[in-house]
């Protein structure tokens, strides 16, 4: 049978180990590379810290704030309130993987965020699909039609359901692991797995549907 | 080998170990189907990478969070053995002068820390619920029954709400005395696991906190005229979960 590789370490952006992100079911009072936080003993070395490992994840934390919202103003607002939620909980951060730990709240943050925006604007929920114009000229210049291609990959991964579209961007844009992504969303690797594959067939389908160059 | 996607994109994905990668190799030399279903998707992740927009933080964004932080770090100092500032000096004297009016005799095993003790007691009674008999006052579901269970026994009226279709379904009450007062405390379950939220009318600025010791995570928040905090051995996200559900 097939066995996947012990370690989960895939990607040139790995930083640190697996994540754990979690203050109760790992018992080791801190992981091995994570000295720095038994010596944390003023808040201004409280604050370094934070600002050490985990302000370097801001980008990733944008990236996947604004692939979930799918809009600018609401992604900021989201990394806002996330970083300082991980404030607030840095203590229970045991050391590891920086990048799975504040994603983990950065996804809690957007579901919350979600919640808040749906109930005031009464349940309406934003369709990128249906706010996008998807005309473009098949004998266009190449630059249109690179541009074009972008949009459409863009537009296909928009509309891709929520449990794909964040598995496919943590996966092919943010380089995690299986195993990352499965910390983050709080499900096992297989499952993971399983989400990615349909991900990318419907992704296929949508390029596909949208007469993507690439895919002629 | 027989043809599987599952073990075709776990390749692509480079999650095999050198056993198994070599297996598949030899599998994709031989089968065309495979091999097509390969270069397909090795193509499609490829113009993902290179294509697909990359949304990095915007310069203004990264100023902001910084000085949201250094806000922050300034309202809410969390002291762990440094010298704290005088207003946690404050809040633990006060605290401290109403455990003295209370508990005449206060246990020895905990010496007066430095800082402020409602989170740790917060934590033991959470503990003291679990491994005594006394976890529930009025076990019920039903948010309807906890709460007037409460009238006449406390000074003011708790807010019960049940979370059961978010997973976090209410269980119970019961009273609770801590730091010279009576509170309420809510009980809700997590799988196989509790969360006691206690409650009562707060007279403390607004400020949030969290704590963990042991496995524990306390989690505090205002609401309202009321003071909530929240405890538990789930994990802080899921406590925070917990929390924002409460706050809406």
């Amino acid at each position: 049978m097939f066995n996947f590789r012990d370690s989960p370490q895939t990607s040139k952006q790995r930083d640190g180990h697996h994540a754990t992100g979690d203050a109760c079911d790992d018992d080791t009072p801190f992981a091995e590379i994570s000295g720095p936080m038994k010596t944390v003993t003023s808040p201004e070395s409280r604050l370094r810290l934070f600002e050490e490992l985990i302000l370097p994840h801001l980008n990733s934390a944008h990236n996947l704030a604004r692939w979930m919202t799918r809009n600018d103003q609401d992604a900021q607002d989201v990394v806002q309130e996330s970083y300082l939620r991980a404030f607030r909980f840095f203590d229970s951060y045991r050391g590891g993987d920086g990048k799975a730990w504040l994603l983990e709240v950065v996804r809690n943050t957007c579901f919350t965020f979600q919640r808040r925006e749906m109930r005031k604007s009464t349940g309406v929920v934003f369709d990128e699909a249906a706010h996008t114009p998807s005309v473009h000229q098949p004998n266009a210049e190449d630059a249109l039609v690179e541009a074009g291609n972008r949009e459409i990959l863009r537009l296909c991964i928009a509309s891709l359901p929520e449990p794909f579209r964040e598995v496919l961007v943590m996966r092919e844009l943010e380089e995690m692991s299986y195993r990352q992504i499965a910390e983050v969303v709080g499900v096992p690797p297989g499952t993971v797995m399983s989400r990615l594959s349909r991900a990318r067939k419907r992704l296929e389908e949508c390029a596909k549907s949208r007469n993507m160059e690439s895919y002629r | 080998m027989n043809c599987s996607l599952d073990v075709i994109e776990a390749y692509l994905d480079e999650e095999l170990d050198p056993d198994s990668i070599a297996s598949v190799e030899d599998h994709l030399s031989g089968c065309r189907s495979c091999s097509e279903t390969f270069t397909r998707f090795r193509a499609q992740k490829a113009n993902i990478r290179s294509t697909a927009p990359y949304y990095t933080a915007p310069p203004q964004l990264q100023q902001a969070v910084r000085k949201a932080l250094r806000q922050a770090a300034a309202d809410h100092p969390q002291p762990a053995g440094g010298s704290p500032p005088w207003r946690w000096l404050a809040i633990a004297a006060t605290v401290l002068l109403a455990v003295s009016v209370s508990w005449n005799v206060r246990p020895t095993q905990h010496p007066i820390t430095e800082t402020d003790p409602l989170p740790e007691n917060i934590v033991s009674d959470h503990i003291r619920s679990l491994i005594g008999t006394h976890l529930l006052d009025v076990p019920s579901s039903d948010q309807h029954t906890v709460k007037p269970w409460f009238n006449g026994k406390l000074d003011f009226s708790p807010e019960v709400k049940d979370f059961a279709s978010q997973g976090f379904p209410l269980i119970g009450g019961r009273l609770e005395y801590l730091m010279g007062r009576p509170v309420a405390a809510l009980v809700y379950q997590r799988r196989q696991h509790i969360i006691n939220v206690f409650t009562w009318p707060a007279s403390a600025a607004k400020s949030e906190r969290s704590f963990a010791r042991n496995g524990y995570v306390a989690l505090h928040w205002n609401r309202g005229s009321m003071t909530f905090w929240a405890v538990s051995d789930i994990s802080s996200m899921e406590l925070a979960q917990f929390e924002s559900l409460y706050e809406k």
